[in-house]
């Protein structure tokens, strides 16, 4: 019986975490790739990013131009980049221009100019900036198709990757993607005034890799890729995730509700209006953060000294644990944040701080970052499952609009099955006073006590009492009192 | 006329260089890189060459160690203009009669060429 024996193909690492990932370890070595994407979506950064790391790991690369713009303009807007050093160039990096040879000698000039380089410089990695103007050179289509080619072949004989970058969007049936080994898109798309930048892989021959869209960034650290979170992290439920393992939620009446506490690993969605009370509910369950069992918060609204002051009020002290890191605050305000980065960091977080408490404040606002909101099942369900994998307990706001009114909003019911449990939170008007009420809706597979109780917050914590022994209708926010006999 | 032959793969650079010194008086040429420079100069027999370092084909110094081993060229004022690697530069600047760092100051180069050979 024979046995197929999968090879595995060499890699060139772009050293770009997240392009690795996508390229499933990187461009396959010896092959060819274009990457194209309109100016200003950061091309040639994210060429010569990978030419600089392909060289601090002792590779050589030639960075070949055929554009009339200057090499010293392009190190001048390289050099605000981190990973651009001045110094290496010239040395196992080298930048040409073939903008001459190919206006005065034509693209077979350039061919050969470039094959003597390539092996005069012992290059492994070659890039070809400026595709787009090789094509207006050709005089068919059949001549660029030919440049490359050729080129891809003497390439691949010297054993050398090839980029190509162009600003022409190029559709997959133009003669130049039919060569190639693949093809990377770079795309700027605004929704409302946001505009986020997105890669995808059109075409890996020879390799698997993540298809789809994937937010990038270009930040001074240089290029950045957030593979979306589902492509990468693709758990599916487990049973053995629910045990009898039980946490204190930190409020002594919900747990009795609960019967014992919190399902240990399990994701907790407190649904509600602004102030009614989830913000507060989520700080008695991360007080309970001990040295060994840490917990992280990650806010939108709240910073870390308004949190501190919030929790001071009611009694809870956050300022100890905070400075000794026992609760690790991300804070960021939501303007301009990407839904994948986001995604990636909420896990990195966990992972590196090992907590085993997370409080998310909101998902909503997270859910409300998403250019596309039908993918918010597929996200919220690679990064829930990611997170019980890593054996903690979740809690994550989500805010409805309505203070008042019958209609109570889920998300949808999707995101209601993605979690474990859900809290429900309200407002309803009793004897002329304003009531925060809670309810538990759902604990997956276990009993809990359905009732309704009012919150009570006050300078001690958070109590649930059994107010509403006499009304009906309380949900509604409109309740009425019936006869108590 | 005095000629001064500019080596430069930068066609753009290569080109400002050479205006500057036409307004100057000088007769420029052009070539893009260290062989093709070699060819040049037996054809228009410059007074001066300024080149550039990172070139296909024959780099800024392969010329000038080229152009020292020629009984006719070995006496002829070299300019180098470098975006990279002015340490080797340095290291070899007895090959150099001036060295100018890229982005430089078109008119300190020509000051220099005057200075070097003199005015047209």
């Amino acid at each position: 019986m024979g046995q197929i024996e999968l090879k595995q193909l060499t890699r060139l690492k772009s050293g770009i975490d997240g392009l690795d990932v996508l390229l499933q370890g990187g461009f396959v070595a010896g092959a060819s790739y274009v990457i194209q994407g309109r100016p200003g979506s950061g091309k040639t950064i994210l060429a010569n990013q990978v030419a600089f790391n392909y060289v601090r790991e002792g590779g050589r690369a030639l960075f070949a131009t055929l554009l009339s713009e200057s090499h010293e303009r392009m190190f001048q807007f390289l050099s605000t980049l981190s990973f651009f050093d001045h110094s290496m160039v010239g040395g196992d990096i080298q930048y040409l221009s073939a903008f001459d040879t190919m206006e005065n000698e034509g693209l077979d000039q350039v061919v050969k100019l470039l094959r003597r380089e390539i092996t005069r410089q012992k290059a492994s990695l070659l890039i070809v900036d400026g595709l787009l103007n090789a094509r207006t050179k050709a005089e068919t289509a059949l001549d660029t198709k030919r440049f490359i080619a050729e080129l891809q072949a003497h390439a691949a004989f010297a054993k050398c990757t090839v980029l190509f970058l162009t600003s022409s969007q190029l559709n997959d049936g133009s003669p130049e993607l039919t060569m190639v080994d693949g093809v990377l898109d770079m795309r700027e798309e605004t929704k409302g005034v946001r505009s986020v930048r997105r890669i995808s892989l059109r075409k890996t021959r020879g390799s698997s890799a993540l298809t789809g869209l994937h937010e990038y960034e270009i930040t001074d650290q240089g290029f950045v890729v957030y593979p979306r979170i589902e492509s990468v992290y693709n758990k599916p439920y487990l049973q053995e995730w629910l045990n009898e393992r039980r946490v204190t939620s930190g409020v002594k009446p919900l747990d009795d509700m609960l019967g014992g506490g919190l399902p240990h690993t399990s994701i907790s969605l407190l649904m509600g209006p602004s102030g009614c009370g989830k913000t507060t509910l989520g700080l008695h369950f991360m007080a309970q953060c001990t040295a060994e069992e840490p917990g992280v918060i990650f806010g939108f609204y709240e910073t870390a000294e308004k949190l501190k002051s919030k929790a001071e009020r009611i009694g809870l002290d956050f300022r100890t644990p905070m400075d000794a890191g026992v609760i690790k605050m991300v804070w960021q305000p939501t303007v301009e944040l990407q839904l994948d980065r986001l995604g990636h960091q909420i896990i990195n977080e966990v992972r590196r701080h090992q907590a085993k408490r997370v409080l998310i404040d909101s998902l909503g606002a997270i859910a409300r970052l998403a250019m596309d909101q039908n993918r918010m099942v597929e996200f919220f369900t690679a990064l829930t499952n990611e997170l019980r994998s890593m054996d903690v307990t979740v809690y994550g706001t989500w805010e409805v609009r309505n203070i008042f009114g019958p209609d109570i909003n889920a998300p949808s019911s999707e995101l209601s099955s993605i979690t474990d449990n859900l809290f429900l939170m309200r407002f309803a008007e009793l004897n002329a006073e304003l009531k925060r009420v809670m309810s538990i809706v759902k604990v997956r597979d276990s009993d809990f006590d359905p009732t309704l109780r009012e919150i009570v917050i006050n300078n001690h914590g958070l109590d649930l009492t059994k107010a509403f022994r006499h009304a009906e209708m309380v949900l509604s926010g409109s309740p009425t009192s019936y006869d108590r006999t | 006329m005095t000629t001064i032959l500019v080596v430069d793969d930068e066609f753009l650079i290569a080109d400002i260089l050479s205006l500057a010194l036409e307004d100057a008086g000088y007769m420029a040429v052009q070539a893009s890189n260290g062989k093709k420079a070699l060819e040049v100069l037996d054809r228009e027999q410059p007074a001066l060459v300024i080149t550039d370092f990172m070139m296909p084909a024959m780099n800024g110094l392969e010329l000038a160690l080229a152009m020292k081993e020629r009984e006719d060229f070995k006496r002829l004022p070299i300019i180098l203009t470098t975006g990279a690697q002015a340490h080797i530069a340095q290291q070899n600047n007895h090959l150099f009669d001036a060295i100018f760092e890229k982005p430089f100051d078109v008119f300190e180069i020509i000051d220099t060429v005057t200075r070097l050979v003199g005015t047209p």
